[in-house]
């Protein structure tokens, strides 16, 4: 398979079939959370960049457990709101997360829609 | 090796799980290192997308943040203790609007910083300290007040020896409405009738304000007023008909004024200019659009914002620029009614809630406003610093929208006037005869 790229097109369906392997080769963080927020994927990245191992993360709800800086109306209201009208969403903003408390400029890509069950936040560093 | 590493993952979630804010900065507010909940608060406010700066993160909304830690020349300590931060109005939706800020000063180089969402927290001591005024002013100084019967229109039905005790006021206070207590232009007639609402609503209304004696003198009074029972109603649940239809408390509560008074000033003014600060804005504003959703009226807002306001402070220093702010808000507070609410709501941005207010008087007072302060300069150190104005002026017809919406209107209307060519007002709707009001010609045509 080819490699995946963070502004891919339909990345979802992508990741969707990708094993958890595939996942880890990606060059980006990815967080894919069930209806409930539970994170059922985390990969290498991600977690190499948080500085938190997958075990402490998969099973825990997302927006309280593992990410709380997203807790707010610009990443978590928008999958609520997403889910709420059942519709899609593919938005790609830049934020501030605080990888071992360092502030890093990141860009997120936001991925859902009623058709999967999983739900993605993507992460990109911004190079300074 | 294992063992440690462990222990570290186990901190570091522990860091980015505490349910607070943590961030550490230097002295110029450089941000080096936060905790998620931190960057979940502050990244609504950031305007350009990173974090890097905690005072220009806040500039917005908290813009004497660097002031304060500058001016705190202890070596180490608290340079401020939960400083209330207000965020917005919040219009009904959930999102943070007060957040509490901890400074703590460890060395020349490093501040720690406490950022707290207290917004439900605040909004609860509210009712509580609402509940203990309705308490106290049930039950304390009953030995000194006026009791008088109201109509349905806030009308005294009739006089008697109490008022007269109280206020100064004769038997020709009969019939005359009760905001003959009021200091003129401190309270509209709209305003007079939405107490009447209130109380027919929650069974009471209570107010604190100045009022006047007859003979002109002021005292701090409180005016509770209540629906009385079995009085003839309209379909709409109001009183109606000619008799008595409330009952009118009023007591003089000077002495305990100044306690209160002090409580309010310190939560609900600018420290620099005196003003109504964001938070009272923010109160009043959404107060006067709830009650002008009930009672249909149209609501000004004028956003003013001191043009080329940072060549003052190159030019004068940061003491020149506080002057000219403090002289613009006296001319703001002089220009306007009582009841009227002037705020400074940024660094040299200021804002006027008009109650009752339409957009073309909005616009000709926002133009008024500018003029003036081009012909009046500011002393300051034997010198003259002239300065002008921009303004926006937006009106909520019927409360609708929301605080939020207005200012942000107003904003927009600003920033016209800004672009325009500075020195003059616009409002944020089209009107087909008058796009602007140029000051030369407010001026011109007084």
């Amino acid at each position: 398979m080819t490699a995946i790229a963070f502004d891919h097109p339909d990345l979802a369906t992508r990741l969707d079939g990708c094993s958890g392997d595939e996942l880890d080769q990606l060059d980006f963080g990815v967080i894919g959370f069930g209806p409930d927020t539970e994170v059922h994927r985390y990969n290498t990245f991600e977690s190499q960049a948080a500085g938190l191992s997958a075990q402490r993360v998969i099973g825990e709800p997302l927006f309280t457990n593992v990410a709380p800086c997203m807790n707010n109306f610009m990443v978590a209201q928008r999958f609520e709101d997403t889910l709420a009208e059942h519709g899609v969403l593919d938005e790609t903003i830049d934020y501030v997360l605080t990888l071992r408390m360092r502030p890093v400029k990141v860009r997120l890509r936001l991925l859902a829609s009623a058709a999967s069950t999983t739900r993605y936040v993507l992460v990109q560093r911004q190079l300074r | 090796m294992a063992e440690l590493s462990a222990e570290y993952e186990a901190l570091i979630q522990f860091l980015y799980l505490a349910p607070v804010g943590l961030v550490q900065l230097a002295a110029d507010g450089e941000i080096a290192l936060m905790n998620p909940i931190s960057a979940q608060l502050l990244m609504p406010h950031s305007r350009n997308g990173g974090l890097d700066n905690l005072f220009v993160a806040l500039e917005e909304v908290a813009p004497d943040l660097r002031g304060l830690c500058q001016r705190y020349e202890a070596g180490s300590g608290k340079i401020c203790d939960g400083l209330h931060v207000h965020l917005n109005a919040g219009d009904g939706k959930r999102v943070p609007q007060i957040l509490s800020l901890t400074l703590l000063k460890l060395d020349a180089h490093r501040i720690m910083a406490v950022i707290n969402d207290i917004t439900e927290q605040v909004r609860r001591e509210c009712r509580q300290r609402q509940h203990d005024a309705w308490l106290n002013a049930v039950l304390t100084g009953i030995t000194d007040y006026a009791l008088a019967s109201l109509d349905a229109q806030g009308r005294l039905c009739e006089w008697n020896p109490s008022i007269g005790r109280v206020t100064g006021f004769g038997p020709e206070a009969e019939g005359q409405p009760y905001t003959m207590f009021y200091p003129l232009d401190a309270i509209t007639p709209e305003h007079a009738l939405d107490r009447l609402r209130e109380a027919d609503a929650d069974g009471w209304a209570l107010d604190e304000s100045r009022l006047l004696r007859l003979d002109g003198s002021a005292f701090w009074g409180s005016v509770m007023i209540a629906p009385l029972p079995e009085v003839e109603r309209d379909t709409d649940g109001l009183a109606c008909g000619d008799g008595a239809a409330y009952c009118l408390i009023l007591r003089d509560v000077s002495d305990k004024r100044d306690i209160a008074e002090r409580r309010r000033r310190e939560a609900y003014s600018d420290h620099l200019t005196g003003l109504a600060n964001r938070r009272a804005l923010f109160e009043a504003a959404a107060q006067e659009l709830e009650r002008s959703r009930a009672a249909p009226r149209p609501t000004a807002m004028i956003v003013i914002d001191a043009d080329h306001f940072k060549a003052v402070n190159d030019r004068y220093g940061h003491p020149g620029g506080d002057a000219v702010l403090q002289h613009l808000a006296a001319i703001l507070r002089a220009s306007v009614r009582e009841v009227d609410v002037v705020a400074r709501i940024g660094g040299e941005e200021f804002a006027v809630l008009l109650p009752s207010t339409d957009l073309s008087q909005a616009l000709a007072l926002a133009g008024s406003l500018c003029a003036r302060v081009a012909q009046d300069a500011t002393s300051f150190d034997g010198l003259a610093i002239a300065c002008t104005i921009s303004a926006g002026v937006a009106v909520a017809i019927d409360g609708a929208g929301g605080v939020d919406l207005l200012l942000r209107q107003a904003d927009q209307a600003l920033y016209t006037a800004k672009r325009n060519g500075r020195n003059r007002a616009e409002s944020a709707h089209q009107e087909p005869d008058r796009a602007g009001a140029r000051t030369q010609e407010d001026s011109n045509a007084a």
